[in-house]
């Protein structure tokens, strides 16, 4: 399973790329979040695939003049700042924040879809995005 | 006598103890567990004292600070530390720096809270002062760098902390909306709370029998004194507040942090842990309180209305709202706390650390504190301006059937630039603008229903001003029907009559 970010520029937002890549693959890809307007589209999307399959995917996007830009990481926590007062983990959407047994913060990377709303829920600044 | 406040210890007697390293001193978690095994005689017979924390964003929070007197003097009569504005009412180098302050140049990002934290951690901080100059202090302006050691006082002295309970709070809207509790999801998204329950030393002596007029206890960190009651008291309805104040040079940055809500502003998480000694089998049992035995309301931050006239959507624990989830209807909420439940236990165990190594003694309060006080709203005299003052009641609507040509003529003859589009009951279904008529005719349309905005923003005669403002301001719009309760246009209401007929405070100026 990986996440990626997929790039639409004007142009290409209007074509069908993601649903003509899962019929013609068959693996069902997931979106986890989606910005798209007339002039462009942001879909963050994971792939339940690996290796060679994954790969031919990621090219099929990219012949298809969509921009793939792989998450090497969604947040940054700094562990020194967090309080774990537990601001962040409510507004979260995916739940990829909760508590541990022990009420310090976890953050689950698989689930997080970088959309920053803990950056700003997080009154000690302790998240960033890279 | 009633059994129950039958005098098991005195706190000279506890004191004895901990002199002598024999007090036992359990964490609230722990007295919880204890009496869940070994029942309550049992627990309040054997427990002196049971140690209490809270570690949760305190706004009424500030520290006295005195500078000293440069050579030659100056009256402080404006004063910033790190841009963030002191108050300078007071002698001519003592200042009052509040935890809610904002930064002149970084505004949200960075205020008094965060000051504090870092005159805690020693950090360097720039002080500029104006004056207009006296005799006795010709200096009329000065600027220098600081650290807390440089200061003579720096008295943290915080009005009100340490709330007994505190609503949680959730959002029916369908905006997401920035609050001093946190962030809430638009449809009920999410529910935030505060407070440490269980372990919320208010809640551990609901009755004041131990809590009062100088008490010792955890503050920031170090040493600290209950010196009263808190603002906004109010003990009979359980959301007790304290004042408290201690030495800010010898706290702990661990425990005082600078913190922002965003688009709200900031403020300072404060420490604060006081020890409850076990003086009868009452206490006893409210010392033993469980997050399952403490309610709050969840209320609704939609509604733009006073604290305590926010809608009431449910009554839940804390042990309920620290489970993660919280049923609204059949809808399962997420929810999380603001406060740190982690921070809170440490506290709570610092304290009862320095107690068993007899470096914290107990306190005899010298006043109990109040018992029966209300906190009462702040009622406005005289009648404020509402929008069904200043909204001009002779509105101009449209048919959505009706011309393009014959409706732009009709704005232009009238002079206006919002025009209401009703059905034949006069109900309102849609609004165009001048702007959407000049797009409209470039663009060859030529009915209104093929242009009008359908999902209209609009306001109610009895709203405030600034609410409808507010409104106007967020959908980024210039005017707003104003409509009765079945929906039918009864005026319109423009920036324009906002601006031409209201000052500040809503005074008429015609």
């Amino acid at each position: 399973m990986v996440k990626v970010k997929l790039i639409y520029s004007h142009g290409v937002v209007e074509k069908p790329v993601l649903a003509t890549i899962v019929l013609k693959t068959g693996v069902p890809i997931n979106i986890l979040e989606a910005k798209v307007n007339a002039q462009k589209g942001e879909l963050i999307v994971s792939i339940p695939v690996a290796g060679d399959k994954l790969e031919e995917i990621l090219n099929l996007f990219r012949e298809a003049g969509v921009q793939v830009q792989e998450f090497a990481e969604t947040l940054r926590i700094d562990w020194n700042k967090c309080t774990a007062c537990g601001a962040c983990i409510s507004p979260c959407p995916t739940r990829a924040l909760k508590f541990k047994e022990d009420w310090t913060l976890e953050f689950d990377e698989e689930k997080c879809v970088a959309c920053g709303i803990c950056v700003t829920a997080c009154p000690v600044k302790a998240i960033t995005m890279p | 006598m009633p059994k129950e406040i039958e005098k098991l210890r005195s706190i000279d007697e506890i004191n004895e103890k901990i002199k002598r390293g024999d007090a036992v001193v359990l964490t609230a978690e722990e007295m919880i567990k204890l009496v869940e095994s070994s029942g309550i005689e049992v627990a309040a017979k054997e427990v002196d004292v049971v140690t209490t924390g809270t570690f949760g964003a305190m706004c009424s929070s500030g520290v006295f600070l005195n500078f000293g007197h440069s050579d030659p003097p100056i009256k402080m009569t404006r004063c910033w530390l790190n841009d963030v504005p002191v108050y300078k009412g007071l002698a001519a180098v003592d200042g009052y720096l509040g935890a809610t302050s904002l930064s002149e140049t970084r505004g949200f990002e960075y205020g008094g809270g965060h000051v504090i934290e870092d005159l805690v951690s020693g950090k360097e901080v720039v002080l500029r002062a104006e004056s207009y100059g006296t005799d006795c202090y010709p200096r009329r302006h000065i600027e220098t760098v600081i650290t807390i050691d440089d200061l003579n006082q720096a008295i943290l002295v915080n009005p009100r902390n340490c709330y007994q309970r505190y609503d949680a709070a959730t959002n029916s809207s369908d905006r997401v909306l920035y609050t001093y509790m946190g962030t809430l999801l638009p449809n009920y998204g999410n529910i935030t709370f505060s407070g440490a329950g269980q372990l919320n030393p208010l809640c551990k002596d609901p009755n004041y029998e131990t809590i009062g007029l100088g008490t010792r206890i955890f503050l920031g960190g170090g040493i600290g004194y209950i010196i009263g009651e808190g603002t906004q008291h109010s003990p009979k309805s359980g959301y007790g507040t304290l004042m408290v104040k201690g030495d800010l040079k010898k706290m702990n940055s661990r425990y005082l942090r600078g913190a922002s809500f965003h688009r709200y502003g900031t403020t300072l998480y404060v420490g604060v842990g006081i020890p409850i000694p076990i003086l009868n089998t009452r206490i006893a049992k409210t010392a033993a309180l469980r997050d399952e035995d403490i309610f709050v309301n969840i209320r609704d931050y939609a509604a733009p209305t006073r604290p305590d006239l926010r809608p009431i959507i449910k009554k839940v624990s804390y042990a309920e709202l620290r489970s993660g989830k919280v049923f609204l209807g059949d809808k399962e909420v997420p929810s999380s706390s603001l406060s740190s439940y982690k921070m809170a236990r440490e506290i709570a165990e610092t304290l009862k650390k320095w107690i068993l190594e007899g470096t914290f003694f107990l306190t005899k309060p010298i006043e109990p504190l109040p018992r029966q006080r209300e906190f009462k709203p702040l009622k406005i005299r005289g009648r404020e301006l509402k929008v069904g003052d200043i909204m001009s009641r002779n509105v101009v609507t449209a048919k959505p059937n009706d011309d393009i040509r014959a409706v732009a003529s009709k704005l232009i003859e009238k002079g206006i630039d919002h025009l209401p589009v009703v059905d034949d009951e006069e109900k309102l279904i849609g609004i165009v603008t001048s702007w959407d008529i000049a797009k409209a005719l470039a663009r060859d349309k030529r009915k209104l229903e093929e242009i009008m905005t359908r999902r209209v923003i609009t306001a109610f005669e009895n709203e405030s001003i600034d609410v409808v403002a507010r409104r106007m301001a967020r959908h980024n719009i210039s005017g707003v029907p104003v409509v009765d309760k079945l929906n039918h246009v009864i005026g319109i209401l423009t920036t324009d009559d906002i601006s031409r007929k209201v000052v500040g405070g809503g005074r008429i100026i015609w």
